[in-house]
């Protein structure tokens, strides 16, 4: 007997929850796109508070030292709501909404989910240590820089965890083997983009905070501390942002090799507007970001051509990347011309969507761009031209939009990668719709037989 | 506290032992007014080094046993191994079944690799990171680029020589791989195979490359590296000059005038021709560098013995769904293939950017002239060699990805 049809057959004694599939997936939308706003900003935040505080204690810069510490506050406060809403969703939502989904996931997926609870024990007893005795760590800095990098490497394996799930989602190897859906096709892209995506979006979060404070803030020390932290969390927000191109593109290239349909509804199908908006908020953040180095060298009294440049071409390859047309006016035109198959089989269809050529000079023009700005910026930064104070609203302005810009691009990721699956939950396994009618997957999708992966012989494992 | 009985004892054995170390000591005498070797391990062991960091400099010396533990385990495994098409793989069979040592020494000699090149990108990190590469080392920041690409070739080519399938396919692909170059890459290819197609020869080629003219051109590279090396001294890192940038003139100038051998490096800049604090290099350094190298060689053996050394099946040219896949520190190179898969596109994957960041490595030196040390006041090279590792990384996790799913 199938695991489905056990299901199935027990539907009858099940009560089931009075709300609509498309209502559930809405609320299942909205507390997971609110959940992995928390989510990206504290698995960033620790690598950027482990690094801020090394470097405050080896140096002796007490603004570093200062800032780790508002950053402890910020990431323990951030940490309760968000994990809040992590097991809101998996106890109400996941286990309430989505049953067969989540009975499913957990099925193959036991190991990865234990090693994530082990793990998120691990990351609340260093995070909360940190938190309520930070000054008292102070004065035996190597344990706090220890603790750092426990809760780093706690909250690293929590992710790895996590993507392994995510991405199994969307490219399950067709096997039930826990080893050979471990490292499906896009767990490590995934890995990759959200590693360094992490970092960036907790980079800008910094930034827009440091944005906040420069408008708002009236003390010549405040500001001085406000335009401090808005460059040092864009440095980061640029920094990694960076990777994101090649890394994207990799993680794009797997989805086209192992969930074509996925793939075509996110570059050429329903969700292509919603790709488009994504890439022209990646081309906000450079273009927006590289103004702001710009700009801030120059208040500095000092001229940077090469940031001058930097900014054109990026303001350039902005408007190239969001072009939604091809060198071809039509993708009739482009068939026509048989460009329309993979790059690697001699055509000019990549794996970020129709049109090609342009969006891939942008994408490569933004990492190089992007690299010598940061390089230039930060030479300026350390031969002491800058005058930490000297920041204005227009800056505060600049790096409030990246902020802005950054968490819009992490919702909307979200979005485009969940829906891409449509109609499946778990790709080829479990649909939507059998959710909430508890259909047979005979008639919707293949079944779901095979024995699990935690050597514990279930029910629904046994033949009839 | 010595016991009342030692000098007793020490008598005793010093009695016993008369009518040996006599003999030794006019034999050892002999010798060394002949050859100078009292000299010469006073001049080798005789040299100051920066105190502050000593354990991360251990890694160059480490580099230096391995390959002298690669050049002794290779020399071994020439005692079985036959170089041929149609016997390389039963020798190596041969060994893998029926010879327990020789297959613990050519696991040695695998594992061995692994590490050196392990060790070696540490080392190049190492010196990247602190700058070490600063005037008056630029030369042999490049003779140690160069070394690190010899070794790559010595790895490429030893992956090529069991005449299994994986050998097989890699010699395959490599030599493929040439035929991209522009101009005279078909010239090259038939070079490197023997002719056309592969065959006998193209093992011999590359048994020759592998323990001929590899080895002839990195011994003496080595021996360039030690003695620029000792010329300059060690730089150490940035720690080891602290300070150095506010001190005065009089105290820079009683620092040279000081300085123990080797130093002060010349032409250096300001305050980085003596580090501020030094030690010996033996016993301290000796030591570091001994117990690393150890170390190193015990995990090489342990490697060997637990894991050992893989043997495919014999290479069979006609298994045409045979998927090859490249050694570890060869992944990003595979990967880049991948990503510029078009006949006209190759050459930019495989040559363009890797002749590139090749170049840009050597460059190194003459790009980063500024004097500064601390490596965050380097944004202009660390922030691009970040990026440029990330991208390594990168590349290496994507081709295990693809790797596994193909």
């Amino acid at each position: 007997m199938s695991f489905a049809s056990v299901i199935a057959a027990a539907s009858p004694h099940l009560v089931r929850v009075p709300i609509s599939t498309g209502v559930a997936s809405a609320l299942v939308a909205v507390l997971m796109l609110a959940h992995i706003q928390f989510a990206a900003f504290q698995q960033g935040g620790y690598i950027i508070l482990a690094v801020t505080d090394f470097l405050g204690w080896k140096r002796n810069d007490e603004r570093q030292t200062r800032f780790s510490k508002h950053l402890v506050t910020a990431l323990g406060a951030t940490f309760a709501f968000g994990s809040t809403l992590a097991i809101f969703a998996v106890l109400i939502l996941f286990l309430g909404l989505w049953s067969q989904f989540f009975v499913e996931l957990a099925r193959i997926m036991f190991w990865p989910f234990v090693v994530e609870g082990i793990a998120f024990v691990g990351e609340i007893i260093c995070l909360y240590t940190l938190y309520s005795q930070w000054d008292k760590l102070g004065r035996v800095r190597p344990l706090r820089a220890g603790l750092e990098l426990m809760l780093f490497i706690n909250a690293s394996i929590q992710m790895l965890a996590i993507d392994v799930v995510a991405s199994y989602m969307l490219t399950p190897r067709p096997s039930n083997s826990l080893a050979l859906n471990l490292l499906n096709p896009t767990e490590i892209p995934l890995e990759m983009h959200r590693f360094v995506g992490n970092i960036a979006f907790a980079g800008a979060i910094i930034a827009l905070a440091g944005g906040i404070r420069i408008i708002f803030a009236k003390a010549p020390k405040s500001r001085a501390y406000a335009d401090w932290i808005g460059h040092y969390g864009l440095i980061y927000a640029i920094g990694f942002t960076l990777a994101q191109p090649l890394i994207g593109w990799e993680y794009a290239k797997e989805i086209q090799l192992h969930a074509y349909a996925s793939w075509y509804s996110m570059m050429l199908g329903g969700l292509s507007v919603a790709f488009l908006f994504q890439v022209f908020l990646l081309g906000a953040i450079f273009t927006v970001g590289i103004f702001y180095l710009w700009r801030r060298v120059k208040l500095g009294g000092f001229r940077s051509p090469a940031l001058a440049v930097c900014t054109a071409l990026s303001f350039a390859s902005w408007l190239l990347i969001a072009t939604p047309s091809s060198l071809a006016w039509s993708y009739e035109d482009v068939v026509g011309a048989n460009a329309n198959v993979p790059i690697w089989q001699g055509g000019l269809l990549i794996p970020w969507g129709e049109m090609i050529p342009f969006k891939l000079v942008a994408l490569i023009t933004f990492t190089g761009v992007a690299l010598v700005a940061v390089t230039v910026y930060l030479r300026h930064v350390t031969k002491g031209e800058m005058r930490w104070g000297d920041a204005g609203r227009a800056q505060g302005a600049a790096l409030i939009t990246v902020g802005i810009a950054v968490s819009l691009i992490m919702a909307l990721m979200g979005y485009i990668r969940e829906d891409s699956r449509a109609p499946f939950l778990i790709t080829n396994k479990v649909l939507i719709n059998q959710q909430q009618n508890f259909k047979s997957p005979s008639s919707a999708g293949p079944a779901m037989t095979g024995t699990n992966n935690v050597g514990i012989v279930m029910p629904w494992d046994s033949g009839p | 506290m010595a016991s009342p009985s030692q000098p007793a004892r020490s008598a005793l054995v010093a009695k016993l032992m008369r009518p040996v170390a006599r003999p030794m000591a006019a034999t050892y005498r002999w010798v060394d007014e002949r050859l100078g070797i009292s000299d010469l391990t006073h001049q080798l062991l005789y040299e100051a080094v920066p105190r502050r960091g000593a354990w991360a400099y251990s890694l160059g010396s480490a580099t230096l046993i391995i390959i002298v533990l690669q050049i002794v385990t290779g020399m071994f495994l020439l005692w079985t191994y036959v170089p041929s098409t149609t016997e390389a793989w039963e020798s190596l069979n041969y060994i893998e079944h029926h010879d327990e040592f020789a297959a613990i020494v050519r696991g040695m000699h695998l594992w061995g690799a692994y590490v050196l090149l392990i060790i070696i990108g540490l080392h190049m990190i190492r010196t990247f990171v602190s700058g070490s590469y600063k005037k008056p080392r630029e030369l042999n920041w490049i003779v140690g680029v160069l070394l690190f690409l010899m070794v790559l070739g010595l790895g490429i080519t030893g992956a090529m020589l069991p005449w299994d399938q994986a050998a097989y396919w890699t010699a395959a692909v490599v030599t493929h791989i040439v035929d991209y170059i522009p101009f005279f890459g078909s010239w090259l290819q038939e070079i490197l195979r023997g002719g056309p197609q592969m065959g006998p020869e193209t093992l011999t080629r590359f048994f020759a490359i592998h323990i001929w003219l590899l080895p002839a051109l990195l011994v003496p590279l080595i021996g360039l590296h030690l003695i620029l090396l000792r010329r300059h001294g060690e730089h150490g890192s940035w720690v080891n000059y602290d300070g150095v940038e506010s001190e005065t003139e009089e105290v820079r100038a009683e620092r040279m005038a000081t300085a123990e051998y080797p130093y002060p490096a010349v032409p250096s800049d300001p305050g980085y021709a003596v580090p501020v604090d030094i030690d010996d290099f033996f016993p301290s350094q000796v030591f570091k560098d001994a117990t690393v190298s150890f170390v190193l060689v015990l995990l090489v053996f342990i490697m060997a013995v637990v894991v050992g050394a893989p043997l495919e099946r014999a290479a069979n040219p006609a298994a045409l769904n045979y998927v090859p896949t490249p050694e570890w520190f060869f992944l990003p190179l595979d990967q880049l293939l991948v990503q510029f898969p078009q006949a006209w596109m190759i050459p930019v994957g495989v040559f363009v950017l890797p002749g590139i960041g090749t170049t840009l490595l050597i460059l190194v030196p003459f790009l980063d002239r500024s004097p500064e040390r601390e490596p965050w006041r380097r944004p202009e090279v660390m922030v691009p060699a970040l990026f440029a590792a990330l991208f390594l990384i990168f590349e290496a996790l994507l081709a295990v990805n693809r790797l596994f799913n193909l």
